[in-house]
């Protein structure tokens, strides 16, 4: 089980350095370092190669990536063009809101998702389950910044329409003076949980109708066990295994700054920063994001990997015994 | 988006729980299952004549062909059509924009104008080029690269495909809309007049699944024993790997590679409306959903048009994608 | 003379699809008495596990319809009992175990749980109670060091084993009939043997009733009290054992007889398979289903449905001949192969 969990920690090493490689290579290999740094303000020549031996951008690319992790690891992340912050202090306030969003959205779905599916297969084909199927496709294929503006048209602008102000809801950023916050995270936390709840109901479908053809569903109900007993006991916690790991990667999704939902709801989270940050070219703030949602999606990668060996017991104690 | 479809070809074990998943979600099929219903034994059928009988009869799959088409032909031939009969989706005339501004839907401009008086329905038709063209050029740079390292991989083994393998997780572990947007971002605009950044963009982040597929495919007939019964008969491996491997591995490629398309679109439909994507004047839909967005008060239609057509297009390809792997499902009783 | 521990009158059990009706269970009549064995014989698709199923409940109902006939068991209709009722009976009164050890048991749950299980729901013991009485059971089964292995999950265990762990897990609560459907077919031939030994073992000792379902002959002639051969979901042979196998009155019977491949015989004989196929259950051919493959076959069988009557003593047979004078297994020729 250690071994396990020590072989999966020892992979993670390559893969995070091996990100933290390319990222490094987009901005000094690919991009112009000095203009990615400082802006995009025409820099006199002298000044230009200055600022290189200063920052070190003539030294050899090797010798660079090892500063570059270095100050990583200790939290430096560079200097905002445009604000002068720090880049890790713009990060702390941020991330925050993108973290309280994507727990409000996996709530949705963990409810609403799983939920669906389970009924969806417990009565396979009926009315519930065609329904289910059709509105699951549909969500699927849709753009997710598209969905979160039709939530804003209907809830923000023609339901204020139709009760003259009365009643609608928020539709631009986290806090406001006529709305509670807790308002404000309703929309967006439904537009960012629509796809992945889609998802999450067809897979909760599709294992659990697996699952319960089972043999050893028929060896439960052989037993003499009650119908409720086979679905949860057998059915459910046996198709519960992948869709735990769907949930697990999903958080993982969303906490990558589930960008274009910030964007179009102008919530203030790390998604929308980044965004923002492109839009202004502030490219320390861009890729000193970057690296932390990486960071953290790797994490819970890897929290999510491991705790597979928990609920399978297969992954847990390999082989077979002898006769 | 950041998750991806992978057809139903569960053979070989999964290692990570990012595989798990694409797995778990590639299982939950879109339409429920229905019986097949027992035909008596017909006439002896080709596997390729087989499959498109049974497409033909799936009326979902067929319908989404039908609009794939229709669409695709409006695109082609827009040139011939489109700006003679609502006027150019790019060019904008001042005095024109000014009276024609924010119209609804009417004979003469179907879905309407937008803010700039130009008539909604030619750009989302002109539109509709970028959208496809990226969504299968990208879906087959995807194919491409997939398909290489996966053939090294499966065939070569041993370090190479360890090293392939390694660098496919890395990949998974980057959201893929992030990477799009990184890599974008640090193209300049000049560059993204044309389709080719954002097909490369997003092709180049694709290949992970088609290489897993591949690869595994190879695999599972490396090991199968009618791989061995042929060589036991004497023939070589070259004979081998296009007989037995390439028949069992087109298939499941296809299936993915169909379904790719949609998701590829989404992407590019994200990317424009971050900004990244294609710049103007060429519409794309994406883009036009960001621009429609500060009028959303006044004329919501400006953002509804391209979403249905993004939404109407991927699910299209979506259910033909289904259609297709149902149709080429062999041990599926007929 | 005991009463009857379970009879089965004329059941008949169809599966309704959009194909059509199938016949799965066409007329199914037997007793079983306390402590007895009968084995149920027959090819793949002749209903022989169907019907069991059916008596346990365990066919959905939708789209599976009881057409008619009656199961007793203790004098209690198992077919127009309520679930609840029947779900008392299950695992407690009647076990079953089936086909594949492999999949048959929840890979999620280790072997005590999963052997507690019943215990707890029927017999009202104690997780605590559970347990040790399951370490029992894998002793009684012939499971070495039951008490840590008890801890283990199904995969740790190899084929013959978890079969074993059924058995034990049938046999948990004391039941009065255990269903053993296949239960060697998934297993290797040695590891088939020592299950079998073990069930009669078992048997001996707790005096439960076992009915065998099989395809194969050779594994009830041993244990088999009874025999009732099946095809197309009809008997069509019923009677003791050795009555069945020393003067089998049916053709199906001889075809069955005569394709086991024989160790005994020192001259090259040819096999004798029976030709043709299964008839499909929803396009059942008139008259008697297996006159298509019978070498035997006359006009009547085509046209008349031939009835499970009694020939001689206990031994019955569905056939229009049998019986007959000279309708005799050894006086006739292994026609399959000479016609």
């Amino acid at each position: 089980m250690l071994r396990f969990i020590a072989r999966r920690v020892v992979q993670f090493i390559p893969v995070f350095l091996g990100v933290t490689l390319i990222l490094f290579m987009m901005t000094t290999v690919l991009g112009d370092p000095i203009r990615l740094r400082f802006g995009e303000r025409a820099i006199n020549p002298k000044v230009y190669k200055e600022l290189q031996v200063r920052y070190g951008f003539d030294k050899p690319w090797y010798e660079q990536y090892v500063n570059y992790l270095n100050d990583l690891l200790h939290g430096d992340l560079g200097v905002s063009i445009k604000s002068g912050q720090a880049v890790s202090d713009i990060i702390a306030q941020t991330y925050p809101y993108t973290m309280k969003l994507a727990f409000a959205a996996i709530i949705i779905e963990i409810i609403i998702g799983v939920g669906a599916g389970m009924i969806s297969a417990v009565k396979q084909y009926s009315f519930w389950d065609v329904s289910v199927t059709l509105s699951t496709s549909i969500l699927v294929a849709m753009p997710v910044f598209w969905l979160g503006l039709l939530l804003q048209i209907f809830f923000g602008i023609m339901l204020k329409n139709w009760t003259n102000g009365a009643f609608y809801l928020p539709i631009s950023g986290a806090e406001s003076a006529q709305f509670p916050p807790a308002a404000h995270i309703i929309l967006p936390a439904i537009t960012l949980a629509a796809v992945s709840t889609a998802y999450a109901a067809r897979i909760m479908r599709s294992q659990l109708l697996e699952v319960l053809g089972q043999d050893y569903i028929r060896t439960a109900h052989a037993k003499g066990l009650s119908g409720r007993q086979v679905l949860w006991g057998h059915g459910v916690k046996n198709a519960m295994i992948p869709v735990v790991t769907f949930i697990g990667l999903d958080l993982g999704a969303m906490l990558a700054g589930a960008i274009l939902t910030e964007t179009v709801f102008n919530w203030p989270g790390i998604g929308y920063t980044i965004f923002r940050a492109i839009q202004g070219r502030d490219y320390p703030v861009v890729f000193g994001g970057t690296v932390v949602i990486l960071i953290a999606v790797m994490l819970v990668n890897l929290i999510v990997d491991i705790s597979y060996a928990f609920l399978d017991p297969r992954i847990r104690y390999g082989g077979e015994g002898g006769e | 988006m950041d998750t991806q479809h992978n057809p139903e070809h569960k053979t070989h074990v999964p290692e990570h729980a990012e595989e798990r998943m694409v797995d778990a979600v590639a299982s939950a099929e879109v339409i429920p299952h229905h019986e097949q219903s027992h035909h008596d034994v017909g006439p002896q059928r080709t596997l390729g004549g087989d499959a498109w009988y049974r497409l033909r009869k799936n009326k979902l799959a067929l319908v989404s062909l039908v609009w794939i088409a229709v669409v695709a032909f409006a695109a082609l031939t827009a040139d011939l059509w489109v700006p003679q009969n609502f006027g150019s989706p790019t060019a904008i005339d001042s005095v024109k924009a000014m009276e024609d501004a924010l119209q609804p839907p009417s004979l003469e401009h179907p879905m309407g104008t937008d803010d700039l008086g130009r008539d909604i329905f030619a750009r989302v038709i002109y539109g509709a080029r970028v959208s496809l063209a990226v969504g299968v050029l990208a879906v087959g740079v995807s194919a491409l690269i997939g398909l290489l390292l996966g053939a090294f991989s499966g065939f070569y083994g041993g370090f190479l495909d360890a090293g392939i393998m390694r660098v496919a997780d890395i990949f998974l572990a980057f959201p893929y809309i992030l990477f799009a947007i990184l890599l974008l971002a640090i193209i300049p605009p000049s560059w993204k007049t044309t389709i080719w950044p954002v097909v490369f963009t997003i092709g180049f982040l694709g290949w992970t699944s088609i290489a897993r597929v591949f690869r595994s495919s190879i695999l599972s007939v490396k090991e199968n024993d009618y791989v061995d019964a042929g060589r036991a008969l004497g023939a070589s491996d070259g004979r081998l790997m296009l007989r037995h491997i390439t028949p069992n591995a087109v298939a499941p490629i296809v299936v993915y590679a169909t379904m790719s398309i949609g998701g590829a679109i989404l992407t590019e439909a994200a990317l424009s409306f971050l900004g990244l994507g294609v710049q103007p004047p060429t519409p794309t839909w994406g883009r036009m959903i960001e621009e429609g967005r500060s009028f959303i008060t006044t004329q919501p239609l400006l953002v509804i048009w391209p979403g249905i057509a993004i939404l109407t297009t991927v699910l299209a390809f979506t259910l033909l994608g289904d259609g297709v792997r149902d149709a080429l499902d062999v041990k599926m009783k007929d | 003379m005991a009463e009857e521990l379970l009879k089965v009158d004329d059941l008949k059990m169809y599966f309704h699809t959009r194909d059509g009706i199938v016949k799965a269970v066409d007329g199914v009549s037997y007793t079983l008495d306390h402590g007895e064995t009968l084995g149920v014989v027959g090819e793949s698709g002749s209903g022989k596990s169907v019907h069991a199923l059916t008596m346990m409940g365990l066919i959905p109902m939708p789209p599976g319809k009881i057409e008619g006939g009656e199961v007793t068991f203790k004098n209690r209709s198992l077919l127009t009992m309520k679930e609840d009722d029947l779900r008392k009976v299950r695992g407690n009164e009647i076990a079953m175990i089936f086909q594949d050890p492999m999949t048959s048991l929840n890979p999620v749950y280790r072997i005590g749980h999963q052997l507690a299980e019943p215990l707890m729901v029927h017999k009202g013991l104690s997780k605590k109670e559970a347990w040790k009485r399951a370490a029992e059971l894998l002793t009684l089964v012939g499971i070495p060091h039951a008490e840590s292995r008890v801890k283990d999950y199904p995969h740790q265990f190899s084929g013959g084993m978890r079969q074993r762990v059924m058995i034990a897990m049938a046999l948990s609560c004391d039941p009065d009939i255990l269903i053993a459907d296949e239960p060697t077919t998934a297993l290797d031939v040695t590891i088939q043997a020592q299950i079998l030994e073990l069930m009669q073992e078992l048997q001996s000792r707790t005096g439960s009733a076992i009915i065998m379902i099989t395809h194969d002959l050779g594994v009830v002639a041993d244990m088999a009290d009874k025999i009732l051969v099946m095809y197309a979901g009809k008997p069509v042979e019923y009677g003791c054992c050795n009555e069945v196998f020393y003067r089998p009155l049916h053709p199906y019977t001889w075809g069955l007889m005569d394709s086991i491949p024989r160790h005994d015989v020192t001259e090259k004989e040819e096999l004798c398979p029976i030709k043709g196929q299964p008839p499909s259950l929803i396009r059942v051919p008139p008259g008697c289903a297996f006159s298509p493959r019978c070498p035997y076959a006359q006009e009547v069988c085509r046209s008349e449905v031939p009835e499970l009557r009694l020939i001689e003593g206990d031994h019955m047979a569905a056939c229009h001949f049998a019986g007959n004078e000279g309708f005799d297994r050894n006086v006739l020729a292994c026609a399959g192969v000479t016609s």
